[in-house]
């Protein structure tokens, strides 16, 4: 494989990273701004190089600082992990030109992948369903038209727009002329831009996503993850399998997540992302371009490591995994944050007191020990807590008992709602939609 | 040899396009005609020079190039309450360094690359050991992705230690010399 790996990431991804490539016999390098020189990864890296001041920005976005250290470190290789530069065509490109290896997939399919609307006409093309709709209105009529061919409900939204502005949901054909008027003059308010479309409007989706490897000849599709726990788009909770799934609509997923992977000759892992109606007919949201941080839950079912076969195919070694693997049991990931568990704001500070919890079936992943300081720059995420059991009834019963046992004081953390959540009738007996922590605060 | 120059600007590297300017257009085209050099090149290394925010593009007819980036060394530490829109090089003030003597008497690298305390390897280093500094002065070369990035004394002072060998890697924020105050 590889001799030497840069990771240009922090926290508890870039230890990850350092995991394999210590168990793969290679060497790493880690890289780090001044507010985390004495973070774990930094000190269990083989070697360091500071990159730069704590802004992200000129530290682990710094592209120049970042190949700079790779070329004085003489590594071969750079793993971007999740976030920061992870999904960044312009960098692998960079990377490569400088001779050394991405371990991502072609800057290319990066590239056409993160534009969403390339996005959904290469995954239309290969015969993956996505969220009816139209393009942008010309006039009241095409709506119509449209609504005739979708069915109601649709939702209005904005071309231009994001976060809420200008989107108006359309349940009764009659009041479809003034939502659209009054989606157009938000549209134009908020983004000088009265440019709309239509899409099917889904009232309580549910967030599943595929696992896949390609090695640009073949692929497969490594199981599915629920992702429907989230607030305001963030995951909290992911657990592989879904219980959303029956095994028919399972394998038609997967097989269409497989062939997508093949058609775009997609080589590494990286995750399809799709919207379950309550129909469990799903549609294709986007596609991520790397690792992902619930890609623990996928391991633990499989008995798999994603990051080492990760490096092996950037490596340019064949797919190993058969598409005859199956998962064993049931795992569970919670993500804990440095929050306020009631404004959710992040919560810096140094940790006091530290307990993690152990025992049978369960993992914790994370860069945080005692006397540990939550540095304000990055995201908050302080740990991933995963257990693994025979079935999904057992594996909350197991989470319940390491949540008991995960002690931090000195910053305030999402603990609490964790444990809420785990008494949550709905989320426990499977019926989740990615409101359901909304009605939860509510 | 006659050469195409072109200044940075003052604002240390602000992000390339701003600022930045060819020195004397007319000169610069008198400069490109004597020397065999067409305007359309010499435009061409301007828009790169902006681009990189070079400090100095040195052409000659043979087609060799030369650039030269020149950045203040580390600044002077103290603590004007920095607003928002500070400009992306300017410096943190340096990790606490356990029993180190008072901030500002060390310049640091700014940012990871090579350390050479010389233009060339043939030439004589920039500074020595109880050589004085003025504020200004090119103290040693950074080389960071092929680039030689000429680091400057950001006050005056007298070199009482230079704390890293000719040729050595360099980190951020690493402390390359230490001045006394003269």
């Amino acid at each position: 494989m590889f001799k030497k790996v840069l990771i240009a990431n922090r926290g508890e991804i870039a230890l990850r990273v350092i995991r394999a490539c210590r168990e793969a016999g290679m060497r790493s390098v880690a890289v780090h701004s001044t507010a985390d020189a004495d973070a774990l990864h930094v000190r269990f890296a083989d070697e360091k190089v500071c990159i730069g001041p704590p802004p992200a920005r000129l530290s682990y976005l710094n592209i120049p600082a970042i190949i700079s250290a790779a070329e004085i470190s003489g590594a071969d290789s750079v793993h971007p992990g999740y976030g920061f530069l992870a999904e960044n065509a312009h960098f692998a490109e960079v990377v490569q030109r400088c001779g050394l290896h991405w371990i991502g997939p072609q800057p290319e399919v990066m590239r056409s992948m993160g534009d969403k609307v390339s996005a959904r006409k290469l995954m239309s093309a290969a015969g993956v369903p996505i969220l009816p709709g139209t393009g942008v209105l010309e006039n009241d009529r095409d709506a119509e038209e449209a609504i005739e061919r979708i069915g109601l409900p649709v939702i209005i939204k904005a071309s231009a727009g994001g976060g809420g502005r200008g989107m108006k949901i359309v349940e009764d054909i009659d009041r479809l002329h003034t939502l659209l008027a009054q989606a157009r003059s938000e549209a134009q308010a908020g983004f000088g831009n009265p440019a709309v479309y239509i899409e099917r409007y889904i009232a309580r989706p549910r967030h599943v996503e595929v696992q896949v490897l390609g090695d640009g000849t073949k692929a497969v599709a490594l199981g599915e993850r629920e992702c429907s726990i989230q607030r305001r788009h963030q995951k909290l909770v992911e657990e592989a399998p879904s219980v959303a799934l029956e095994d028919a609509r399972r394998a038609e997923l997967l097989g269409v997540a497989r062939k997508a992977t093949l058609a775009i000759g997609y080589k590494t892992v990286g995750t399809l992302e799709f919207l379950l109606d309550e129909d469990k007919r799903f549609y294709f949201m986007e596609m991520n371009t790397r690792i992902q941080v619930e890609h623990t839950v996928t391991e633990e079912v499989f008995g798999v490591d994603l990051v080492r076969e990760q490096m092996r195919l950037a490596a340019g070694e064949p797919l190993r995994i058969g598409n005859d693997i199956r998962p064993r049991g049931h795992a569970i990931e919670l993500r804990i944050n440095a929050e306020d568990p009631v404004t959710f704001a992040p919560s810096p500070g140094r940790i006091t007191a530290l307990n993690l919890p152990g025992g049978l079936g369960v993992r914790v992943d994370t860069h945080i020990y005692t006397n540990y300081v939550v540095p304000p720059y990055y995201d908050s995420l302080l740990a991933k807590l995963i257990v693994r059991a025979e079935n999904r009834p057992a594996a909350l019963a197991r989470m319940r008992r390491a949540l008991a046992e995960f002690v931090v004081e000195g910053c305030k953390t999402n603990l609490d709602f964790h444990r809420r959540l785990l008494a949550n009738a709905d989320f426990v007996s499977g019926r989740m939609d990615t409101h359901l922590v909304e009605r939860m605060s509510g | 040899m006659k050469s195409a120059t072109k200044k940075g600007s003052e604002s240390k590297g602000k992000g390339g396009a701003k600022g930045a300017e060819v020195r004397s257009p007319e000169t610069a085209a008198r400069a490109a005609r004597s020397s065999g050099i067409d305007l359309e090149t010499v435009r061409e290394l301007a828009r790169i020079a902006t681009e990189l925010n070079l400090s100095e593009v040195e052409a000659d007819p043979s087609g060799r190039i030369r650039v030269r980036r020149r950045l203040g060394g580390r600044r002077v530490v103290e603590a004007k309450a920095d607003s928002v829109s500070r400009p992306p090089i300017t410096l943190a003030p340096p990790p606490p360094v356990e029993g180190a003597p008072e901030p500002g008497t060390f310049i640091s690298s700014p940012f990871v690359g090579t350390f050479y305390r010389a233009p060339s390897p043939e030439a004589a280093s920039f500074v020595e050991v109880g050589d004085t500094v003025r504020k200004g002065q090119v103290v040693c070369i950074v080389e960071a992705m092929k680039l030689m990035n000429e680091i400057e004394a950001e006050a005056d002072g007298k070199v009482v230690e230079i704390l890293t060998r000719n040729g050595e890697h360099v980190e951020y924020g690493q402390s390359l010399f230490r001045l006394a105050k003269s």
